[in-house]
């Protein structure tokens, strides 16, 4: 004990406190200073970027610490698709502190729970230590020789005698840009497309719905934008917990008049933000927004000049909107009166620009393309679409799931949306370096090579199903989790059969994961465990959900035994043979002597760069990047826009520049093309981030042009009416071609914008003419290539309401669709009357604690102390029915007559009749604890069930998204 | 002489609880002890409001005056920190604290507590400033290093608003007279008392 | 969601439609939550003892009565009760045994009824001390010692109160049941009540084994306030069954009350077991005999009880002690 510390006398005492804080409010924390540091400034009506930049510097922190190397690190949470900046400090190689960064313009310091506790990621005292085996039930030690020979001998013993489709790869939206990006590269050497990752289960009903709407399927404005709104829609986002640091421009936007509507089957934290809060029955989406459709039409709302030059198929959408969907079809299928629906689309209407949020409230269903796309038709009548403060902010999930969607493991498209078709992989072969012949030649043949892989929501399928039934010659006999979570898949019933049945499991994650648990329940070998680095041991980009780019530096060494992904991938090329093709272009490098070598993730950006024109992934140099990252304060938290700024490193001018150069950023980096801040506004030069919408889909229909009309362009324009995307023969008939130089011009022809290397198609169509290089084409409210072109209602595959499904029934099954048949009518039909035995609507989603399937979290002590029990929102009516008390424990059983353990939250939150499961929890099965199952010490602190045990079959009809949003069960007490 | 409060604001609050973890991070405090807590009233219903508490360094403070060691002190800054080497750990702040702030490591029999901890507004302790022992004991103090409190740092809303007492009702006043609503602040009357300056408070009932 | 708070919430319907009802009538007025934040329970992720709770304002009451009137006057009782005592031996000096020692002893206490007086005694006075640090250390020590020093004490004394006080529990308990059949009241006990036990005559009032004013002490003293102080004294000692702060409140202000009172009376007991009574301390102390004189003198009824049985059995006196005769 320190006792004599307290002979100093009381004045001493508070003296030397005194002293300390009366500096700091002299010198160093003035007024400005402090509106600073606390951030709220924005909340004050003046803005931090408007303050001159008075940080806290480095050296300060520094002294703070004592000795040793002390250092600040700049990185970015890796919880979620906000991408708040944060500054590590690290002493002596070790992670001490985190200090939140005030001069992010998306964040201004703040985090949620999870981005404050992040540096927990520097104790790890849950990972995977080393790489590990399971022998004989029990996970065993080996090391990284003996798994990568091991592994991958496996792997090709089973690719020699089934082929490359045998093998099934779960890539990661956890990986920076460079490494989903080497994983698509890998698994594409590898010979095959039967890769996937979190987008598929999250966002990808979005990307297809919205990209053939209007050209990219991305949100089209900015949380920051969110401030020139005017009233801000949420349906099916839970914003306050998902995304919680957006709350912060939300509610900014709301003191300053922003009406703000949650339409939501729970009372939400965001309900509880909200003026107007309306409750809807979980999975009748189109319904609700046909519904606030009809109200626009009927009362001439529309804003019909925009539709008239910027819209294709409007008046169809009409015509069926005001015959089929008349407000008491409406509340039948939705629950919501007239008066209800009429508010929000008056409110909608009236408060322009207005903007529609979502996130997988709309996306996890069986409909939920043509939910998105209702979405869009929405945003589209009222003109909201190209404009700041209105759009689609389509809140993203993962911290880099828009990054991997645009550039990573994706079975049906190559880096950048460039698709499987031959071209494509010519394109690819050609920015690789390699010989396209030979890329073929690691297929099964080139019919496979171009054929979509299996998704990640089905992948157990494919080693279940009968062989005849799938489309592709071998079963999966192997499946390599890299990144990836098992207890987010929807019917883990049926995972845990191909578990046992698989020749090969591999775990490649800093955490052990619930796939080792739920592996060794029913494996005794065949399954390996590699730890993987996480994000903040390896540097490189992500993209946030604004498609801002950001560069992570590396904050410490990779812990234990850990590796980067890039060094495991490395590793295994090398194994595979293929690692000369794999690095032709990347520089590697060998950052600690203890690790693998590995390709630098700074060219492998720039290898990105060279590639990927489609969605403008070009111009985002890694200096350019980290010029940024280091220069936040230049940008208006607003616009987003620097307002001047001269890197003092580089000298590199930062003025004009959107942060983190938000795709797409045109062109090369030379062309300094500022990032897109909104997409398709035409109120802005393209050199300025303005656009239009993308011509993609042909110029004509039925007569009918697809092009933009006469008059409706982006800002300064040479062409002022639609045009086609540009290509080297439009080039030349417009007499631009001449104004490419003779090295461009050897390059660029034969291409057009996307493939032309050079980018000099792009320079000369944006730059000296001021039009678009993808075109300038209308939207399409009909989108004639989907099974339902104007969205449609159809009911749930698990309906609680037999009447509907008569009128508003699925669609036919479906053959071989993602290489699996896929049912739908079959399964709607043989349960339309179960909601007799199962009658709550059972819903899933996310709390604010915990991220996906959560073994990272639930391994964080100071996450996991706030949420220790697995638990159902019950309401009370229910919860008495079934004879539970609030914090008892219930069982809640599904049609797949899966049970799980669960504590009963009894609360208004969730109506009559609707039970709501976060779905974080894994490490249960059935009531069982799987302790023992996880590699020693290596098990999350809060283990529980998986609500994924216990949901049904159901799969969007596009783009095969599990319906995690809305089936059925039943509670009783435990 | 700038005298230091916490405000936070339920209009804003989220109950996202970073401002509990941003806590644990930076003082490093142990499972169990909970500085910082977020109470959501009304939860589920319209009317949900949430408010993120922690020894919110009263004016007149109970916990002081209760102590038998006297183990409080207040700076000139009006933040109330106390000496773990004189704490007995009684428990009696925690009977007398009207907010629930002194926490302890342990609830064993024989009233075996161990030394009380509670929020130091980032202020660390008696001992040196930036010293080991004090970030053992207190964890960092950040008011030295002239940053502010580590939660309302990182306040995910910037509901949570920690600093200069008349700051905080300059800035919350303007949000007020922004949105037209949400006067009334939580816990001011209770901490400081009534109002030292007229105008350097926010109009407030709700405790 | 739920922690372990969270599962006590009900249903706030009411308020939300009262709520509900103001943003139509009074659009900017949240007057019915506010109300809630200062009666309500709320939810928490953070689990312990009423965490969701936001503001309790009982704390301030027990604050105000602590640090007030149970200080206070506590205070002035710790004082008046010992200088009251020294002013009446000063006055009065001991109560004398009038007749000089026989040299024949009789048995009044037997080991057992020594040890578990000490064994209680011994741990009444740790907790009476170390309470009184707690309570008063801080005006009286502290100035004194300085902060290293009464820090030490202090937590010294918590520890000692702490353990000792559950022992003293079992031993009071073991002293009650020892002790209470020779303090059942008797007739003539109103009697010594009546003229004070003769204390300010000089003249002593004849009495059984126990006076009555030893019997109240035992009754009141030994008895209720050694429940009073052990009730709340556990209540206090085992926070680790999640009482509230209100009960830890309410237990804090009875208990020192309790044991300011029990001191008080204490005083009295411990100054006629010491020096106000000549010889009683003997009795206690040593080897449990007295001598016939100083039981005449003090307790005359029981002296002429032993001797009646001692005509009548000459073993009995080996027995005695054990218990008062019947008397109608
Ligand atoms: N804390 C935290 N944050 C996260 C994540 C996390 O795991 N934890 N994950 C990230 C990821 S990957 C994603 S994709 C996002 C997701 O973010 P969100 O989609 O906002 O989160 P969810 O909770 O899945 O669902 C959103 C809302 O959909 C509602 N809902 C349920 N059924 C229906 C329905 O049928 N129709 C409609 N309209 N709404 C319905 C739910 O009640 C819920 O309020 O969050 C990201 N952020
Ligand atoms: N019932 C239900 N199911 C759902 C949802 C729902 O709302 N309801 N939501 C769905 C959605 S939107 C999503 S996105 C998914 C999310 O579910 P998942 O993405 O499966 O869950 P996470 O736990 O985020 O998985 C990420 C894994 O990557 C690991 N990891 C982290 N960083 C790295 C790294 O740098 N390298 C490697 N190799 N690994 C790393 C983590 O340890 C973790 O094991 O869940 C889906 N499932
Ligand atoms: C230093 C302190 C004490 C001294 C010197 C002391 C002394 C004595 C003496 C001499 C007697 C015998 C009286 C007689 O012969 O009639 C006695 C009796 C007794 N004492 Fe004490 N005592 C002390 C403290 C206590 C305490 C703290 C308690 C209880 C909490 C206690 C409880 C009793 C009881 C119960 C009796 C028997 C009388 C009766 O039942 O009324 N004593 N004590
Ligand atoms: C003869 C009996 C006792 C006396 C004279 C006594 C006296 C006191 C006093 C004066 C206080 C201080 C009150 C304050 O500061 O407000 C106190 C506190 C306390 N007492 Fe006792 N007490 C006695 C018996 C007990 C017993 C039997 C127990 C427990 C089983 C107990 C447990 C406590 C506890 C837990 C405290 C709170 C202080 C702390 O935890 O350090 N006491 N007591
Ligand atoms: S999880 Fe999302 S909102 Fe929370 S700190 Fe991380 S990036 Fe920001
Ligand atoms: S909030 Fe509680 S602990 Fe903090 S100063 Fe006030 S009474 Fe003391
Ligand atoms: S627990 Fe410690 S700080 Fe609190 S009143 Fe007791 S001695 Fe003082
Ligand atoms: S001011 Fe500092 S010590 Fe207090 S709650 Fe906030 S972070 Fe914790
Ligand atoms: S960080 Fe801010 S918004 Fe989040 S719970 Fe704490 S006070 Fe509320
Ligand atoms: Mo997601």
């Amino acid at each position: 004990m320190l006792l004599t510390r307290k002979s100093t006398t009381e004045v001493q005492r508070s003296g030397r406190l005194s002293r300390s804080v009366a500096g700091f409010l002299g010198n160093t924390m003035d007024r400005r200073t402090f509106l600073k540091r606390s951030g709220i400034a924005v909340g004050a009506g003046a803005f931090a970027s408007q303050l001159p930049f008075a940080m806290m510097d480095k050296a300060q922190a520094a002294k703070a610490e004592g000795d040793g190397k002390i250092e600040v690190r700049r990185t970015v949470c890796t919880h979620c698709s906000v991408g708040c900046a944060i500054d590590a400090v690290v002493k002596n190689g070790v992670w001490i502190r985190q200090e939140p960064v005030f001069d992010s313009p998306i964040n201004l310091g703040a985090h949620c729970a999870k981005g404050a506790s992040v540096r927990e990621h520097g104790h790890g005292e849950h990972r995977l230590r080393y790489p590990m085996k399971l022998v004989g039930g029990k996970w065993q030690k080996i090391s990284w020789e003996q798994a990568i020979n091991e592994v991958g001998d496996k792997l090709l013993a089973i690719r020699k005698e089934s082929g490359p489709d045998a093998v099934y790869w779960i890539g990661s939206s956890k990986h920076s840009n460079e490494q989903a990006y080497l994983l698509r590269k890998f698994v594409s050497m590898w010979g095959t497309n039967n890769c996937d990752h979190q987008a598929r289960i999250c966002h990808s009903t979005t990307v297809a719905g919205v990209a053939n709407t209007w050209g990219y399927g991305a949100m089209t404005n900015s949380y920051n934008d969110e401030q020139f709104s005017k009233c801000i829609l949420f349906f099916g986002s839970n914003a306050a917990e998902a995304h919680p640091v957006s709350m912060l421009h939300t509610l900014h936007a709301k003191e300053n008049g922003a009406k703000v509507i949650v339409v939501d089957p729970r009372f939400t934290r965001t309900a509880a933000k909200a003026d107007y809060y309306f409750r809807t029955r979980s999975g009748s989406d189109v319904a609700f927004l046909m519904g606030v459709l009809y109200h626009i039409f009927k009362n001439g709302w529309e804003d019909k000049e925009y539709i008239r030059q910027r819209v294709y198929g409007m008046d169809k959408v009409k015509e069926e909107v005001l015959t089929k969907w008349t407000p008491d079809k409406v509340e039948d299928v939705t629950g919501l009166p007239e008066k209800d629906v009429y508010t929000v689309a008056k409110l909608m209407a009236e408060n322009r620009p207005s903007t529609i949020v979502w996130a997988m409230g709309q996306t996890q269903h069986t409909t939920g393309n043509a939910i998105v796309r209702a979405s869009c038709i929405l945003q589209l009548a009222l003109g909201n679409v190209g404009v700041s403060g209105g759009g689609c902010n389509i809140y993203r999930g993962h911290d880099n799931v828009q990054g991997a969607t645009d550039v990573g493991p994706n079975p049906d498209s190559l880096p950048g949306y460039y698709g499987i078709a031959p071209g494509s992989w010519k394109h690819w072969a050609r920015v690789w370096g390699v010989d396209y012949e030979w890329l073929k030649g690691r297929f099964a043949s080139e019919a496979m090579m171009t054929k979509p892989g299996i998704t990640v929501s089905r992948w157990f399928d494919a080693v279940l199903e009968k062989n005849e039934n799938i489309d592709q010659d071998p079963n999966l006999r192997a499946v390599i989790y890299w990144g990836h979570a098992p207890n987010s898949q929807s019917r883990n019933k049926d995972m845990l059969e191909a578990m046992k049945k698989l020749d090969l499991i591999v775990v490649i994650d800093p955490y052990p994961s619930a796939t080792a648990a739920m592996a060794a329940l029913v494996r005794s070998d065949g399954a390996y465990l590699l730890p993987a680095a996480t994000q903040f041991e390896t540097s490189g980009s992500c993209t946030a959900s604004n498609r801002s780019i950001q560069w992570r530096e590396r904050v410490i060494k990779p812990l234990f035994e850990s590796q980067t992904d890039h060094a495991i991938m490395y590793a295994f090329a090398k194994k595979f043979g293929f690692e000369k093709e794999f690095a032709k272009n990347l520089k590697i490098v060998k950052p600690d002597p203890d690790k693998f070598e590995e390709p630098e993730p700074e060219s492998v950006l720039r290898e990105i760069n060279r590639g990927v024109w489609t969605i403008g992934y070009t111009g985002q140099s890694p200096e350019r990047l980290k010029a940024h990252m280091r220069n936040m304060h230049v940008f208006d938290v607003k616009t987003l826009r620097a307002k001047g700024g001269v890197d003092k490193e580089t000298g590199y001018v930062l003025d004009g520049d959107y942060f983190g150069l938000p795709w797409p950023c045109y062109g090369t980096p030379e062309l300094k093309h500022p990032g897109t801040p909104n997409l398709y506004d035409t109120s802005k030069h393209v050199m300025e981030g303005g656009g239009n919408f993308r011509a993609n889909f042909g110029v004509e229909r039925d007569g009918v042009s697809l092009l933009a009309e006469d008059g409706s362009h982006s800002k300064g324009a040479d062409i002022t009416t639609g045009y086609p995307e540009f290509d080297h023969v439009l080039l030349k008939k417009l007499g631009w071609w001449d104004e490419l130089t003779e090295e461009e011009k050897k390059e660029a022809e034969g291409k057009n914008w996307k493939t032309d290397l050079s980018g000099g198609i792009i320079r000369v169509v944006m730059k000296n003419h001021g039009c678009h290089p993808f075109g300038n084409a209308k939207a399409r409210a009909v989108v004639w290539n989907f099974p339902d072109p104007i969205p449609q209602h159809r009911e749930p595959l698990y309906s609680p309401r037999p009447d509907l499904v008569e009128k508003y029934p699925t669609h036919e099954d479906k053959k071989a669709f993602w290489r699996m048949p896929t049912l739908f009518k079959t399964i709607q039909m043989a349960n339309k009357e179960i909601s007799k035995e199962y009658p709550l609507i059972m819903t899933s989603g996310r709390l604010v604690e915990y991220e996906g399937g959560g073994d990272e979290t639930r391994s964080n002590p100071w996450l996991a102390e706030l949420q220790q029990d697995m638990f159902v929102e019950v309401n009370p009516r229910d919860a008495n029915n079934a004879g539970v008390r609030n914090g008892e424990f219930v069982w809640v059983e599904s049609p797949t007559k899966a049970r799980i353990k669960v504590k009963a939250l009894v609360t208004e939150r969730v109506a009559p009749g609707t039970v709501f499961l976060p779905f974080h929890f894994a490490g249960w099965w059935m009531g069982q604890d799987l302790l023992d199952k996880y590699p020693q010490g290596a098990a999350p602190i809060v283990r529980g069930e998986a609500v994924n045990t216990a949901t049904t079959y159901g799969y969007d009809v596009v783009t095969m998204m599990q319906e995690t949003k809305t089936t059925l069960c039943r509670i009783s007490k435990a | 002489m700038a005298r230091m409060k916490f405000i936070c604001d339920a209009e804003r609050c989220i109950e996202c609880n970073a401002c509990v973890t941003a806590c644990k991070n930076e003082h490093e405090v142990p499972w169990g002890v909970n500085r910082r807590r977020v109470v959501t009233i009304n939860d589920g219903v319209p009317g949900e409001r949430s408010i993120s508490v922690a020894c919110m360094h009263c004016s007149d403070a109970p916990c002081m005056a209760v102590c038998p060691v006297d183990c409080f002190y207040k700076t000139t800054e009006g933040i109330v920190l106390h000496d773990k080497d004189l704490c007995i750990g009684c428990g009696y702040c925690f009977y007398a604290c009207p907010f629930g702030a002194p926490q302890f490591p342990q609830d064993g029999g024989f009233g075996l507590r161990g030394k009380m901890d509670k929020c130091t507004f980032c202020a660390g302790g008696p001992e040196p400033d930036g010293s080991e022992a004090e970030f053992k004991k207190y964890g960092r103090n950040r008011i030295a290093e002239g940053k502010l409190p580590a939660c309302a740092e990182m306040c995910s809303t910037k509901a949570l608003l920690g600093g200069d007492g008349d700051v905080l009702a300059d800035i919350y006043r303007q949000r007020v007279l922004v949105r037209g609503k949400g006067a009334e602040v939580w816990g001011w009357a209770t901490a400081y008392g009534r109002p030292e300056q007229k105008q350097a408070a926010p109009a407030g009932k709700g405790g | 969601a739920p922690g372990q708070q969270p599962f006590v919430t009900i249903p706030q319907e009411e308020v939300a439609q009262q709520q509900q009802q103001r943003q139509e009538t009074q659009p900017l007025n949240n007057a019915p939550v506010w109300r809630e934040v200062r009666s309500g329970q709320g939810i928490t992720q953070i689990r312990g003892v009423e965490t969701g709770v936001l503001v309790q304002s009982q704390g301030e009451t027990w604050r105000e009565m602590r640090n007030g009137p149970v200080t206070f006057y506590g205070g002035i009782l710790m004082v008046a009760v010992p200088v009251l005592i020294l002013v009446f031996y000063l006055v009065r000096g001991p109560l004398k045994q009038h007749e000089p020692d026989t040299g024949r002893k009789i048995l009044r206490f037997s080991a057992w009824d020594r040890v578990i007086h000490w064994s209680t005694a011994i741990s009444w006075l740790i907790l009476a001390i170390t309470g009184l640090i707690i309570l008063f250390g801080k005006y009286v020590l502290l100035p004194v010692f300085g902060y290293t020093v009464f820090a030490f004490l202090a937590n010294l004394s918590k520890n000692l109160h702490n353990f000792v006080g559950p022992y003293f529990i079992v031993s009071a308990l073991a002293m009650v049941v020892t002790y209470a059949g020779r303090n059942l009241p008797r007739a003539y006990d109103l009697q010594w009540l009546a003229k004070l036990g003769g204390f300010f005559s000089n003249k002593e009032v004849p009495s059984g084994f126990f006076n009555a004013g030893e019997k109240l002490w035992f009754w009141i003293g030994v008895f209720l306030l050694t429940i009073v102080v052990s009730v709340t004294g556990l209540i206090l000692d085992f926070p680790n069954f999640g009482q509230g702060r209100e009960a830890m409140q309410l237990a804090n202000v009875i208990h020192a009350i309790g044991a300011l009172l029990y001191m008080a009376f204490g005083l009295g007991h411990i100054y006629l077991g010491t020096i106000g009574v000549q010889g009683a301390y003997h009795s206690m102390r040593y080897d449990g005999m007295v001598d016939e004189a100083w039981a005449k003198a003090h307790h005359e009824y029981w002296y002429e009880e032993v001797k009646a049985q001692q005509k009548g059995s000459v073993q009995a006196a080996g027995a005695v002690g054990g218990g008062e005769p019947q008397r109608a």
